[in-house]
């Protein structure tokens, strides 16, 4: 294989991995409530502001408290988990207020979309106030990967250590969660109710619990990739989530809508699609990453590895 | 319903009549035209004497992308307020800020709520892209604007109102070039990096490569990035394939800061030469220690040793610890300055006896372009269109602290332009 084509291949993989995370948020909750929860670019960002925080990174003179911080300093690796835990209760914050209401009344599914976008568009604002609107980096945030090179050179190309290890964590989460929807007693339960909650609530699975969970879930996920991203490329301000959230919400669509495998490889086409535009073309990247997704629904509507819609009649 | 029949009810009649309804329309629209012409010439602040106390409105970034420049520039006009409130003001000079935010719309709007409000004079908008937006409507209406960071060709020359106290990137931006090159002359090899969807940006990399060209130098790669991007693999592994000696990067603080970070990471040790938007402290948390040895073209030093950059440095030392102020601060600080001079010359001559707001803005526009000023910059005055005149210029290196989170823009060189003569500062 040539160098420059193991580079591209390289280059899809970083961007691509964390696009199948943010998807894969997406694709929980889908799967289990049929709707897309907007929220989740911000929940992304929130992710990577909390792993600053609990890292001891002060508020910068633009937030509401300059030069505040939080009494502790953890390492990147514990402070990533707890963030990533912090940006899942705060999805089920998101799920009690922006869709358990609508779900007791019975509305139209589509009418989530909205408030999910109101709590998103709340929750980035009120990083915007609180933290500012200027780029953080994480404080020695390299010593995350302390002892290893900052980049690795494999056969000609060459990548980040952090993106190889963002590519690792996001590929072990993927693996983590494929394992447990497969063989764990819960994840069954939240496939039986993706599959038929009616079935399933008859059979004694506690939906509410099922969707609180997977709510939990996606939130981590999120702030797992947003942590992770911060560590990469700094938190280039509260609405950076925005555009991963977009991305992922495309992957999730290319990938097939509430397919596990289908938000893995959506993401590592995307980010592959990415990596081979060239640079004179990079204003067309967005564009041309949506024109691939474009010609797959046109081809097979129901995306790479979703299944199709068969009606009841 | 049956229409009435008869003589008078004729499709002549109803013909004329509807000319007639028409008319006594067009009549009424004309009425109501002038009306609201009157109301809102008696309602403009330009037809109005000039109250004793004049106010300045400032129209910066203080939220969107590019907030962090407005924070450097808020900080520069109040220190500059706090310095001019001790001397004599025989004509009273307020401040009044409005967030022009980051983007073209809201700059508009801050202009025209500042104009409506009756100020005497604009200072800002943050943005040379906001600039070519928001100007023309100043211009229309003949209120003198002084912009603190536009650097973009052309901005004076929207109109006879528009003046800058930044000097244009292509008097400033090939000096670095000049730096690198001596540190370096072997450097035949170069990579250019910009910012594609960024006005400044692009207008500024044209001047790189134009100055690169001059040196007989051609790019062997160009990236173009968006400002919104984060991760920069796919260009860098791309340029970094064409061996470059030396990286000439156009962005603003955030992407660029990640620009320069991401390219350290994946091996590049050449120099790094960047452009006027990431002239500001605000790098340094970004892209931390590998901030260090890159070159930038200024427009002010903090190390220039006069009595009015000394007091500048200190009212900043005082009200933000012990950190060095930027560029954008001190432009800030000169555009205020500037103002305040020409308006306090203009009421000592009488010249803003018994006249309207809008005779004041003029003549006030006429004194600005005629003075003098010792500034921190240095010694600045204007040229007839507005474009600032500014002897000397600076280059200087990023220099970090061990920390790897504070640093300086260390002094490497100062170039005065008139003479072209450049030599290490003593």
């Amino acid at each position: 294989m040539s160098a420059a084509l193991l580079q591209i291949l390289l280059n899809g993989a970083a961007s691509g991995g964390v696009y199948a995370l943010v998807a894969l948020g997406y694709t929980l909750i889908f799967s289990v409530l049929g709707v897309i929860n907007f929220a989740q670019g911000a929940l992304f960002s929130l992710g990577g502001y909390f792993t600053f925080l609990l890292m001891g990174g002060r508020i910068g003179v633009n937030g509401a408290l300059p030069g505040w911080h939080l009494p502790v300093a953890l390492p990147f690796w514990m402070a990533l988990l707890l963030a990533a835990i912090g940006a899942g209760v705060v999805a089920l914050l998101v799920e009690r207020v922006a869709f358990a209401p609508l779900r007791r009344r019975g509305a139209d599914p589509l009418l989530s979309l909205i408030t999910s976008l109101g709590a998103g568009v709340v929750l980035v604002n009120l990083l915007q106030i609180l933290m500012g609107a200027e780029g953080y980096a994480f404080p020695s945030g390299s010593a995350a990967l302390a002892g290893l090179p900052e980049a690795l050179f494999i056969g000609g190309a060459r990548i980040r250590t952090v993106q190889v290890v963002l590519l690792l964590i996001s590929a072990l989460a993927v693996a983590a969660l494929t394992l447990w929807l497969e063989r764990s007693r819960t994840g069954q339960a939240m496939r039986a109710v993706a599959e038929d909650p009616t079935a399933a609530r008859l059979m004694g699975i506690n939906s509410g619990a099922i969707v609180r969970l997977a709510f939990l879930l996606s939130g981590m996920l999120a702030g797992l990739g947003g942590g992770l991203t911060g560590l990469s490329v700094s938190l280039a301000g509260p609405y950076f989530g925005i555009s991963f959230g977009l991305k992922g919400l495309a992957v999730l669509v290319l990938g097939g809508l509430g397919s596990v495998p289908g938000a893995i490889a959506g993401g590592l086409l995307m980010g592959l699609a990415e990596a081979l535009i060239p640079s004179e073309a990079s204003g067309w990247r967005d564009a041309l990453a949506f024109a691939v997704l474009f010609a797959v629904l046109v081809l097979r509507p129901s995306g790479l590895l979703g299944r199709r819609l068969m009606e009841k009649v | 319903m049956l229409r009435r029949g008869g003589l008078s009810g004729g499709p002549s009649d109803l013909l004329s009549a509807r000319r007639r309804g028409s008319v006594r329309l067009a009549a009424a629209v004309a009425a109501a035209i002038t009306a609201l012409a009157v109301l809102g010439r008696s309602s403009d602040p330009a037809s109005k004497p000039l109250p004793a106390s004049v106010t300045v409105g400032a129209a910066i970034a203080l939220t969107g992308n590019a907030n962090l420049y407005g924070q450097d520039q808020r900080m520069g006009l109040a220190l500059a307020q706090q310095w001019l409130s001790s001397t004599a003001q025989p004509r009273p000079m307020r401040l009044q800020l409005e967030d022009g935010a980051s983007d073209e719309p809201s700059a508009i709007a801050a202009f025209n709520l500042l104009i409506r409000r009756g100020v005497i004079a604009l200072i800002g908008p943050t943005l040379s892209q906001q600039a070519f937006a928001a100007d023309p409507i100043a211009q229309r209406q003949g209120v003198p604007v002084v912009a603190p960071s536009n650097t973009a060709q052309g901005i004076p020359q929207i109109g006879s109102f528009i003046s800058r106290v930044s000097a244009q990137s292509s008097v400033i931006a090939p000096l670095s070039l000049d730096e690198a090159l001596e540190r370096d002359p072997e450097i035949s090899r170069v990579a250019v990096f910009f910012a594609q969807d960024d006005a400044y940006s692009t207008a500024e990399t044209a001047i790189f490569q134009k100055a690169l060209a001059q040196r007989g130098l051609t790019p062997v790669s160009v990236q173009r990035t968006q400002l919104a991007d984060n991760d920069f693999q796919n260009p860098i592994t791309a340029a970094l394939q064409q061996k470059p000696q030396l990286v000439v990067i156009s962005a603003q603080a955030v992407d660029g800061g990640n620009l320069i970070r991401q390219l350290r990471e994946l091996g590049y040790r050449g120099q790094i030469v960047v452009g006027n938007g990431l002239n500001t402290p605000n790098i340094y948390p970004i892209c931390q220690r590998w901030c260090d040895g890159v070159l930038i073209a200024q427009a002010y030093s903090p190390d220039l040793n006069t009595p009015i950059n000394q007091t500048f440095r200190r009212l900043f030392q005082e009200a933000n610890g012990n950190s060095t102020p930027g560029q954008i601060t001190a432009q800030a600080w000169t555009a205020y300055q500037v103002l305040f001079e020409a308006l306090q010359r203009l009421q000592e001559r009488g010249g803003l006896d018994g006249v309207t707001l809008g005779e004041a803005r003029r003549r006030l526009m006429q004194e600005l372009l005629a003075g003098t000023y010792d500034t921190p910059l240095g010694p600045i005055h204007f040229r007839p269109d507005g474009e600032v005149v500014q002897g000397r210029f600076y280059v200087a290196v990023v220099t970090m602290e061990a920390n790897g989170r504070d640093g300086r823009f260390r002094l490497v060189r100062s170039i005065d332009v008139n003479t072209a003569a450049g030599g290490p500062t003593p």
